[in-house]
C-alpha cells in the first residue's frame, strides 16, 4: 500500500527544512500557492522554479527519492495541460490533425500551466517530505486554536488525527490477517455478487468489532494515565518559533516581490 | 499502601462480579492476584486506580479514597497500570511521544519532561529508542514501551493487568526482568496473570473465584494445594506437581513453588541413593531404553511415509524486488537495538526451508515470534507463495493457479485469536460461511455445521442461532474452530491455539486437538510452550530466524537443550529438571524425553521406594 501512496510520505533528515517550525512550513507553503498563482510570466515561473531548485537542495532530498514521490500525481498535470492545448483557441494555429488544431496560445498555455502546476506540487510535496505527520497534526491544532473560542475543538481533532495516525498501520495489519483467514475458508471476491458481499461483510465486521474493542481499552488506557483533555497539558516538544522561522519567512517576501515584478 | 474493604460491584447490576473482597497491599510488596477467566480479577484490578468505583465498601490509595472524584488524578499517577494488550494502551506513533503522554497529562514542564522519559526508558532496557515508530516493535517491546510511559508519571505502585499474556516466551520473560528490577528498586507491584510461574516470584499471591478470596498467602502455602487449585481452573506449576507426585510414591520431600528449591529437595532426599548405585544403573539402562541413536533410525524409516505436504528449499521475503533485497543486505545494520529482545529487520522471512508434513501425523512447530512460524503456516494452503521454491500438498503445487483451487480447503488454518474473525449474525451462518463458499447445498451446509460444532463439543441446537458475540471467549475459539472444521480438512494448521486461555481452558482446548488428532486429521501446531509441544506432538520442527534450525521426534529435539537454549527457547520442564538432577550427580538417565510421571517414576526408583510406578496418572 505504502508504495502506491507515497505522495510526500516523509523523508527523515536534519536540513533546516526539518527543523522549521511546522506552522511556517504550512503557513508558507499556502503563502507559496498564491505566489504561484500571481506569476503572470515565463519569467517569473523561472525565479519559482529555481526557489523550488534550491529548496530541494537545502532538503537534501534525492532526485529519484522526489520523482517518485510525485508520479502518482503527474496524471493530473498531464491531463490538465493537454486539456488546455486543445482548447485554447488564441493565436496562429500551428498544428492541425483532422478536427483537431492546436494554436499558439494552447501551446503557451500547456507549458505555463503544466509548469506551475507542477512547481506547486513539488512545493507541497516538500512540506510533508520534511515534516512528520505527528507535528503536521500538531500544527494544525495550534493554528486553529483561536477558533477554539467559537467552539472549535481544536485540541481534540489534533488528539483524533493523532490516534488515526497510529491506529492506521495496525488496522492495516489486521485486515490482512482477516482477509487471509476468510481466503482460507474459500471466501471469492471473484464468486459473483452474492459471494462478494459476503467477502465484505466478513472481513469489514469484524475490522468494526476490532475498532470498537480497541477504542474501549484505549480510552480506559489514556484515562489510567491521567488525560482529561487540553487543561494542564504540556508537550514534550512544544512548537516554538526561532530565528530561521522569521528568515522563511523574509525569503518568502522576497520570492513574492520578484513574482510580482517579473510581471 | 492500597486498602480495600469489602469491595463489592456489578455491570450490569445483577450479577456481581466482585463481591465482598478485602484486600491490602503493603509498601514494597509483590503481590499476585490469580483466578480463571471471569473470576473477577481484571476488574478488582481496574478498582485500585479509581477506573472503577465500587458500588459498595470502599479502595483507600495512600490515605485517599478513589471515590471522591477530587484525587482521581492524584491517585492515577500513584498507581500506574499495564494493559494486557500492548495495541491498546499506546497512544502515539513514536516511542518518545507516548511515554512522555502520562506526564504531559500532569503537568511536568517541559525542561524535565524529555529527562523522564529517557530515565523510563532506560528502566525498561529500551535505551535510545526515543525516536523509533511504535507500530514497528515486537510485542513485548511494545509492552515494555507501554511501562516506561506508567514508569514516567513516577508512580509509587504498578498494576499488571495480564500483561504478559499475549507475549511469546521471550517477551515474557524480558518483562518479568523489567518487573524483578522494579520491585528490587522498592516498587510495590500487583500482577494479575494465569502463569503459575509468574505467581511463583510474588511474596503473596491472592486467589479469586467468582469475586471473592478463594485462597490467601504466600507462594509456598497457596500454590502446592493442587486440588483447591483445579477446582478454581488453576493448576499448580511443574516443578511443584513433581514434588507432590514424589510425595504420592512414598518420597519425604517438602513441596516448594520453585524450582531450584525442588531440585536441590530431591537431591537430599536421595542423598542416600549415592553414586555406587549411579553405574550399577547405567549399566542396565544402555539394554533396556531406546538410544538416541534407534531413534533417529526411527525417524529415517519414517520419511518414507506418504507426505500430504512438502516444502523445497523454500525461501520468502516481504521485499519483492532483488535489488530492494541486496540493498537491505548491503546497508549497515541498525545500531540501535534493544538491551534484549527480537530484531525484526533480517531480509529473510524464510530461508531454504525444506521439510514435510506426513498424512496422519501431529507435527509441533517451535520457534519464538519473528522466527518465521507464522510465515511457513501461511504457506501451508497457499495464502502465501515462496519467493523462491515450492510448497506442494498432496502432490500439486501450491504456487499453480489451476492445480491448486481444490487443495487450498484441504488445508484448514486456524489463526492466533481465531475469534477476532467471527462476522455473522448466528453462529450458524459463521460455521456455514466455508461450507456455501465451496458451493454446499443447503442440506449439505446443516449437515457440515452440526457436524463441526459437534466436533468442538458445542450443542448444535443450544447455541446454532446465538450471536457468536454473546458467547464466552473460549466458545468463541470454538465456533471459529469450527468454521475451519466444516470445510472438512485433512490437515488443520494450529496457529497458538492456546493463547490467551486459562489453564482449565488450555487443558480442555489442547484435549480437543488432540482428540481432532486421533479421529485421523493431521494436525500442524505451532506452540510457544515446549510442555504442550512435548505432550502432543509426534515430531517437532524448531524454527530460529526463518530456517529450520532442528527437527525430529520430540525426545529427539529437547535433548538438545543447549542448542535450544542458545536460539532462546528451552526444554519441558520435566525435562529441564531432569537434566539439573543428573548434572548434580543423581543418576537420571538421560536418553528418554520426560513427562512429570515418568520423572517421578525415575526418581522414586532411584530412592529404590517400594512405591515406585504407583501414582500413574496421579501427577496432574
Amino acid at each position: 500500500m505504502n508504495e502506491v501512496f507515497s505522495f510526500g510520505s516523509y523523508y527523515p533528515g536534519d536540513s533546516i527544512l526539518h527543523r522549521l517550525d511546522p506552522r511556517t512550513k504550512l503557513l508558507g507553503g499556502l503563502a507559496f500557492l498564491i505566489v504561484s498563482l500571481l506569476a503572470r510570466t515565463f519569467a517569473a515561473l523561472g525565479v519559482i522554479a529555481g526557489f523550488v531548485v534550491l529548496l530541494y537542495l537545502l532538503a537534501r532530498v534525492p532526485a529519484g527519492r522526489a520523482a517518485r514521490s510525485l508520479a502518482p500525481l503527474l496524471a493530473i498535470v498531464v491531463i490538465v495541460s493537454v486539456l488546455n492545448l486543445v482548447t485554447n483557441r488564441e493565436g496562429a494555429v500551428v498544428f492541425q490533425l483532422g478536427f483537431l488544431r492546436i494554436f499558439e496560445g494552447g501551446v503557451r498555455a500547456f507549458a505555463f500551466l503544466g509548469l506551475r502546476m507542477l512547481l506547486m506540487m513539488c512545493a507541497m510535496s516538500l512540506v510533508t517530505m520534511t515534516t512528520m505527520t505527528l507535528d503536521l497534526t500538531h500544527a494544525v491544532e495550534r493554528l486553529l486554536a483561536p477558533l477554539a473560542r467559537v467552539g472549535l475543538p481544536a485540541h481534540e481533532l489534533g488528539m483524533m488525527l493523532g490516534i488515526a495516525l497510529r491506529f492506521m498501520p495496525q488496522f492495516a495489519t489486521e485486515l490482512q490477517i482477516t482477509y487471509r483467514a476468510q481466503v482460507s475458508r474459500g471466501a471469492r471476491v471473484a464468486s459473483g455478487p452474492l459471494g462478494a458481499v459476503r467477502m465484505l461483510s466478513s472481513v469489514s465486521i469484524p475490522l468494526f468489532t476490532s475498532i470498537f474493542r480497541h477504542a474501549e481499552t484505549l480510552s480506559a488506557a489514556m484515562e489510567a494515565r491521567c488525560y482529561h483533555g487540553e487543561q494542564g497539558r504540556t508537550r514534550l516538544h512544544p512548537l516554538a518559533f526561532h530565528r530561521r522561522d522569521a528568515l522563511a519567512a523574509a525569503v518568502l517576501v522576497a520570492l513574492a516581490v520578484a513574482v510580482v515584478t517579473c510581471g | 499502601m492500597i486498602a480495600c474493604e469489602n469491595v463489592c460491584y456489578s455491570y450490569d447490576g445483577r450479577t456481581r462480579a466482585l463481591d465482598g473482597v478485602s484486600l491490602t497491599v503493603a509498601d514494597g510488596e509483590f503481590l499476585c492476584i490469580l483466578g480463571g477467566n471471569g473470576s473477577g480479577k481484571s476488574t478488582l484490578a481496574k478498582h485500585l486506580n479509581a477506573l472503577l468505583i465500587p458500588d459498595e465498601g470502599r479502595v483507600v490509595v495512600d490515605g485517599l479514597d478513589t471515590a471522591d472524584p477530587e484525587y482521581v488524578y492524584d491517585i492515577r499517577s500513584r498507581v500506574g497500570y499495564v494493559f494486557q494488550n500492548p495495541d491498546d494502551q499506546i497512544v502515539a506513533t513514536l516511542v518518545e511521544d507516548d511515554v512522555a503522554f502520562g506526564p504531559e497529562n500532569l503537568g511536568v514542564d517541559t525542561e524535565h519532561l524529555e529527562g523522564r522519559v529517557a530515565h523510563a526508558l532506560e528502566g525498561v532496557g529500551l535505551t535510545s529508542f526515543e525516536r523509533r515508530e511504535t507500530h514497528a516493535l515486537s510485542g513485548g517491546q511494545k509492552q515494555r514501551v507501554a511501562i516506561a510511559g506508567v514508569l514516567a508519571m513516577q508512580p509509587q505502585v504498578l498494576v499488571f493487568d495480564e500483561a504478559t499474556s499475549m507475549l511469546d516466551p521471550r517477551g515474557r520473560s524480558g518483562l518479568l526482568r523489567v518487573c524483578r528490577e522494579l520491585r528490587d528498586r522498592g516498587m510495590t507491584i500487583v500482577m494479575i496473570t494465569h502463569f503459575m510461574e509468574e505467581a511463583a516470584a510474588a511474596d503473596r499471591v491472592v486467589v479469586l473465584n467468582e469475586g471473592r478470596i478463594a485462597l490467601e498467602g504466600t507462594p509456598q502455602e497457596v500454590l502446592t494445594r493442587a486440588d483447591d487449585l483445579e477446582r478454581l481452573n488453576l493448576e499448580v506449576p511443574p516443578a511443584c506437581r513433581l514434588a507432590l507426585a514424589l510425595c504420592r510414591r512414598g518420597l519425604e520431600l517438602t513441596p516448594a513453588v520453585d524450582e531450584n528449591e525442588v531440585v536441590h529437595a530431591v537431591e537430599q532426599a536421595l542423598g542416600h541413593a549415592g553414586p555406587a548405585r549411579a553405574s550399577e544403573r547405567s549399566d542396565a539402562a544402555d539394554g533396556e531404553c531406546a538410544s538416541p541413536h534407534g531413534a533417529a533410525a526411527d525417524t529415517e524409516a519414517g520419511t518414507t511415509a506418504e507426505s500430504c505436504l512438502s516444502f523445497e528449499h523454500v525461501s520468502y521475503s516481504y521485499e519483492r524486488s532483488v535489488r530492494e533485497r541486496a540493498r537491505r543486505r548491503r546497508s549497515p545494520k541498525r545500531e540501535k537495538r534493544a538491551a534484549w529482545g527480537a530484531n525484526a529487520d533480517a531480509v529473510w522471512a524464510l530461508h531454504n526451508v525444506d521439510l514435510a508434513v506426513r498424512r496422519g501425523e501431529f507435527l509441533g512447530l517451535a520457534g519464538h515470534t519473528g522466527s518465521g512460524k507464522s510465515t511457513l503456516i501461511q504457506h501451508m494452503n497457499g495464502l502465501v507463495h515462496p519467493t523462491m521454491g515450492r510448497v506442494r500438498a498432496f502432490g500439486r503445487d501450491l504456487a499453480d493457479r489451476r492445480g491448486a483451487d481444490g487443495l487450498t480447503c484441504k488445508v484448514g488454518l486456524v489463526f492466533q485469536y481465531p475469534e477476532h474473525q467471527l462476522f455473522a449474525p448466528t453462529v450458524f451462518e459463521d460455521v456455514a460461511f466455508g461450507p456455501r463458499n465451496l458451493g454446499c447445498t443447503a442440506d449439505e451446509v446443516d449437515e457440515r455445521v452440526r457436524r463441526a460444532l459437534g466436533q468442538v463439543g458445542l450443542a448444535f441446537d443450544r447455541i446454532a442461532e446465538k450471536s457468536p458475540f454473546a458467547l464466552s471467549g473460549g466458545q468463541q475459539r470454538r465456533v471459529a474452530f469450527a468454521g475451519v472444521l466444516a470445510m472438512e480438512p485433512e490437515v488443520l494448521v494450529l496457529d497458538e491455539p492456546a493463547a490467551g486461555l486459562d489453564p482449565a481452558a488450555r487443558r480442555e482446548f489442547l484435549d480437543l486437538v488432540a482428540e481432532l488428532h486421533r479421529s485421523g486429521l493431521t494436525v500442524v501446531m505451532a506452540s510457544h510452550s515446549m510442555d504442550d509441544l512435548a505432550a502432543l506432538c509426534d515430531r517437532i520442527v524448531v524454527m530460529n530466524e526463518g530456517e529450520v534450525l532442528m527437527q525430529g521426534t520430540a525426545s529427539e529435539v529437547f535433548a538438545r537443550g543447549d542448542e535450544l537454549h542458545r536460539v532462546g527457547l528451552g526444554q519441558p520442564a520435566a525435562q529441564r529438571m531432569a537434566v539439573r538432577l543428573a548434572a548434580d550427580g543423581v543418576p537420571v538417565r538421560l536418553n528418554r524425553l520426560y513427562d512429570l510421571d515418568a520423572l517421578a517414576d525415575e526418581l522414586a526408583a532411584i530412592a529404590g521406594s517400594p512405591f515406585a510406578g504407583d501414582g500413574k496418572g496421579g501427577a496432574r
